[in-house]
């Protein structure tokens, strides 16, 4: 054993000299390429060919992008219409006010959650060499005029410079990583105001010939004050950060990135057009009297002693919500918020004895339950109230936005079904697990256009009267329905990857099956499936597209339809695929990017 | 100990009885546990140590015969089981510590969801258990980053934030390396010096002769043989507990 203990002694020891590497000498390319790329004839013939086609590849593709004859233009003088289609200009506004509030969201949360990654001077030379090597690329392969190439030449130069400086003289140099980001940002925004683009624009429906000089007034000064606003929360988080509890500003946090969604679309984009006369009689006395009765109820159920007639009186709450909805199947209506409201304090009333005991803890149920309240009043008025936003059609959004509200949407509301369905095809429960299994097996066995078009189809003659869906409504939530039988599936593979001890290890301390489900159960879960939860998330965004086939104005259709059809740009369609195809790239590789990043911060506390 | 003062029965077995499918694993076990009393639990492999013991924080359930800690009966009522679970801690052969969750979370994780203790008083509590078991250091750590004693004794701590009244050992140490097992059973005798109730199934025969109040050979689902350290290792009476002895020893 002594031994034993020696050798591991030893081997600690070896560990901590490791911590510092002898310097080697930095290999300079050629040696490199001596290693990896001709290591041998063999080798070295396989490099050649394969450069040689890459560089036909690239050659053949750089030349069509730059190509002459190549209609840029079409892109160029689109892009409101690409990312918001027909918004009125006049209500432009409502379009910033909404991504700058996912802006200062973006700020806080780098703050709060203290995004503090760092990257050496070394990571970033090999960066710029890395554009650098991209420029020369470009400036090699492409058709470019000799001055364009002059200039991206001297680019190149000075980025091969900063790159050698930073690996040679300051490669220990640590930099925050979410500076590099803003920076990057701030050169990409800065160029707007000093890099002659151009300016494309259309002025009552025709298209204008491209002038000189930087890209509009409209463009850049929106995407300075974004950034500026991002910027600025940032700051705000930082300052207010060590003032109050980490619990409740992320708790806050999360929750705004939930409601995100709802209030950019139902509130700032849709502006609704309130009837205060109406708000005053009605909404806010049916919030009012369940916010009081509700607390009333819920603080007598959740007393500690309160036992058997607790439940009793939460499982008739359920009953009578339930009969008010199928009443209302009938005909015989009473208004929709009441019915909500009822069903959401029956589901909470059954939650009570779980919160019974402490005051304070009771008192945090009871504005729980009344900012929940207020939050599902608010927005359901707003759903409820038409939108004054003047558009073309029953939509105020198209293009790139709508494929992000439908993609997003669709994610919000599809996991918290696929849980459910997860949850019951693996519960102990036999009804759960028949009609659960059944609803996975049917939805995956068909289609998701056969959904969307269905859905667009059918829905509406489910509905009850008076009440209709817009298609872009229905699309959301077939696709959702779709997505959440996938879903279910790869959390299921998650809750099969948990082992008996730790349910036994729950139950022996106590817990109940709802703690031990979502404290114990869930969260390990869902960490073992971060990969293909990711890729279905990257699944979701790229096959909106097909909300193309059912008429919609996604991003793929006004693209590919609406300007290539225009007359100004006609035989752009090419153009049009390709930019399209860009920025569905862009996104989601950024997405799978983010998920490695994630699954390193995962994996460190379990290893 | 004396065993003139009279105690209390903490868990009482009359005639349990198991079985897994055809196979019986449990055949007729009458068995009273005192209070502050330490039983061991003793007997070869697949003898049905475990399934006993199981059986009491209704990890199994028994078919047959009845069983009751501190005077409530186990019975398929939910919320006795609970009430039994959270009076009964329980140190598994595996740790089963939670890891996705810092030590500290790991031990708080049931006073403050079960128990509704307030998060300050008892993350106070689960410090104080961790100077007990010696660790108070690992506090922030994930259970993966420890050695399998310091585990062990993390479960340990885990199951006392419960202030049970009993507390259920299934084979401590049989997981973790010889150099570990000290600090281990230091732990549990410390345990049994305060007055924990305790059951016991271990392979470990010094910590047996040395702590044990009494002693129960198992063999088959059935009780082949109890009574004190002194008389089971120096006069055994029945014959298949001579063999078992003669193949440990
Ligand atoms: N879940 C189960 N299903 C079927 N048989 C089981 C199950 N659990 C235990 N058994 C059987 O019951 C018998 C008793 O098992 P138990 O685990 O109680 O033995 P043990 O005395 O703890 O043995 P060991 O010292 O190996 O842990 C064994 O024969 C075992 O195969
Ligand atoms: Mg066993």
């Amino acid at each position: 054993m002594d031994e034993k203990r020696e050798q591991l002694d030893w081997v600690a020891a070896a560990e901590v000299e490791g911590e510092k590497p002898p310097e080697v000498p930095p290999h300079g390319p050629v040696v490199w390429a001596r290693e990896n790329l001709f290591s041998s004839v063999g080798s070295g013939i396989l490099t050649v060919a394969g450069l040689i086609v890459a560089l036909g590849f690239f050659k053949g593709m750089l030349g069509y992008i730059f190509g002459a004859d190549r209609k840029w233009d079409a892109v160029a003088t689109n892009l409101r219409l690409y990312f918001t289609q027909a918004y009125p200009e006049d209500q432009y506004v409502r379009v910033w006010v909404a991504v700058g509030v996912a802006m200062a969201l973006a700020g806080l949360s780098a703050a709060i959650w203290r995004a503090n990654g760092r990257i050496t001077g070394y990571k970033l030379g090999g960066g710029s060499f890395g554009l650098a090597g991209g420029l020369l690329t470009l400036l090699l392969l492409s058709p470019f005029s000799w001055r364009a190439r002059l200039i991206y030449l001297l680019v190149a130069l000075v980025f091969i410079g900063i790159g050698q400086y930073l690996r040679s003289v300051r490669p220990k140099l640590e930099v925050p990583a979410l500076g590099v980001i803003v920076g990057t940002l701030a050169v990409l925004v800065g160029s707007l105001w000093v890099v002659p683009y151009g300016k494309h624009t259309f002025v009552d429906g025709q298209v204008q010939p491209p002038r000189p000089g930087t890209v509009a007034m409209t463009t850049k000064l929106p995407w300075t004050v974004m950034l500026l606003v991002m910027i600025v929360a940032y700051f705000v988080g930082k300052a207010v950060r060590d003032k109050v509890s980490p619990g409740l500003a992320k708790g806050l946090l999360s929750a705004g990135w939930m409601l995100l969604l709802p209030i950019d679309y139902f509130v700032i984009l849709r502006d609704p057009a309130l009837d205060y006369g109406q708000v005053f009689r009605v909404d806010v006395p049916i919030f009012l009297a369940f916010a009081v009765a509700g607390s009333a109820i819920l603080w007598w159920l959740s007393s500690p002693h309160r036992g058997e007639i607790g439940r009793v009186v939460a499982g008739a709450m359920v009953i009578g919500a339930g009969v008010f909805w199928l009443a209302a199947a009938f005909g015989l209506s009473v208004r929709q918020i009441v019915r909500i409201d009822l069903v959401m304090l029956a589901v909470v009333a059954l939650a009570a004895p779980t919160f019974a005991g402490e005051k304070a803890i009771r008192r945090k149920f009871i504005i729980g339950w009344v900012v929940i309240l207020a939050l599902v009043n608010y927005l359901a008025m707003m759903v409820n109230t038409p939108s004054t936003v003047d558009v073309p059609g029953s939509f105020p959004l198209g293009g790139f936005s709508l494929t992000l509200l439908v993609a997003s949407a669709t994610l919000m509301m599809s996991f918290p079904i696929g849980l459910i369905l997860a949850l019951g095809r693996t519960s102990k429960m036999p009804i759960f697990r028949l009609l659960s299994t059944t609803y996975i097996e049917v939805i995956r066995g068909v289609p998701l256009i056969t959904i969307l078009i269905f859905f667009k189809i059918i829905l509406n003659l489910f509905l009850p009267d008076g009440m209709v869906l817009g298609n872009e409504m229905a699309a959301i939530l077939g696709y959702s329905l779709f997505s959440a039988a996938y879903l279910a599936e790869n959390v299921r593979g998650g809750l099969q990857s948990i082992r008996k001890g730790q349910y036994e290890a729950a139950a022996a301390l106590g817990m109940s099956t709802p703690q031990t489900t979502s404290f114990i159960v869930l969260p390990q879960a869902l960490r073992a499936v971060v990969p293909p939860l990711v890729s279905g998330v990257i699944a979701t965004f790229k096959e909106t597209s097909l909300l193309f086939i059912i008429g919609l104005f996604d991003f793929l259709r006004i693209g590919y339809v609406v300007v290539g059809g225009q007359t100004a740009f006609v035989g752009s369609q090419r153009e049009n695929l390709l930019f399209v195809a860009f920025i569905y790239w862009i996104i989601t590789f950024s997405i799978s990017r983010s998920s490695v990043q994630l699954e390193k911060k995962l994996g460190l506390g379990e290893r | 100990m004396t065993g003139l003062e009279s105690r209390a029965d903490m868990i009482v077995c009359q005639g349990v009885k198991k079985w897994f499918g055809d196979f019986q694993a449990l055949r007729g076990i009458d068995m009273t546990v005192e209070e502050r009393e330490v039983v061991v639990v003793l007997g070869p492999s697949g003898s049905g140590k475990s399934t006993l013991i199981r059986c009491i924080n209704r990890l199994e359930v028994h078919q047959e015969g009845r069983i009751f800690v501190d005077g409530i009966e186990l019975t398929n009522d939910l919320r006795n089981i609970e009430k039994i679970r959270s009076e009964v801690g329980m140190v598994f052969q595996q740790f089963n510590l939670f890891p996705h969750l810092t030590i500290m979370d790991n031990i708080t994780l049931a006073p403050i969801w079960v128990r509704k203790k307030p998060r300050a008083e008892a993350e106070a509590l689960a410090m104080e258990l961790l100077e007990r078991v010696g660790i108070p250091e690992q506090v922030d750590k994930y259970p993966g980053q420890l050695s399998g004693g310091q585990q062990q004794r993390v479960a340990i701590a885990r199951a006392l934030a419960m202030e049970p009244r009993v507390m259920l050992f299934d084979e401590p140490t049989s997981a973790l390396d010889p150099e570990m097992i000290k600090e281990v059973l230091d732990v549990m005798k410390e345990l049994a010096r305060t007055g924990m109730t305790m059951i016991v199934v271990t392979h470990e025969m010094g910590f047996a002769r040395e702590v044990a109040d009494r002693i129960i050979f198992m063999e088959s689902g059935e009780i082949v043989e109890e009574g004190t350290p002194e008389h089971f290792f120096t006069n055994p009476t029945e014959d298949r507990t001579k063999l078992f002895l003669s193949q440990i020893l």
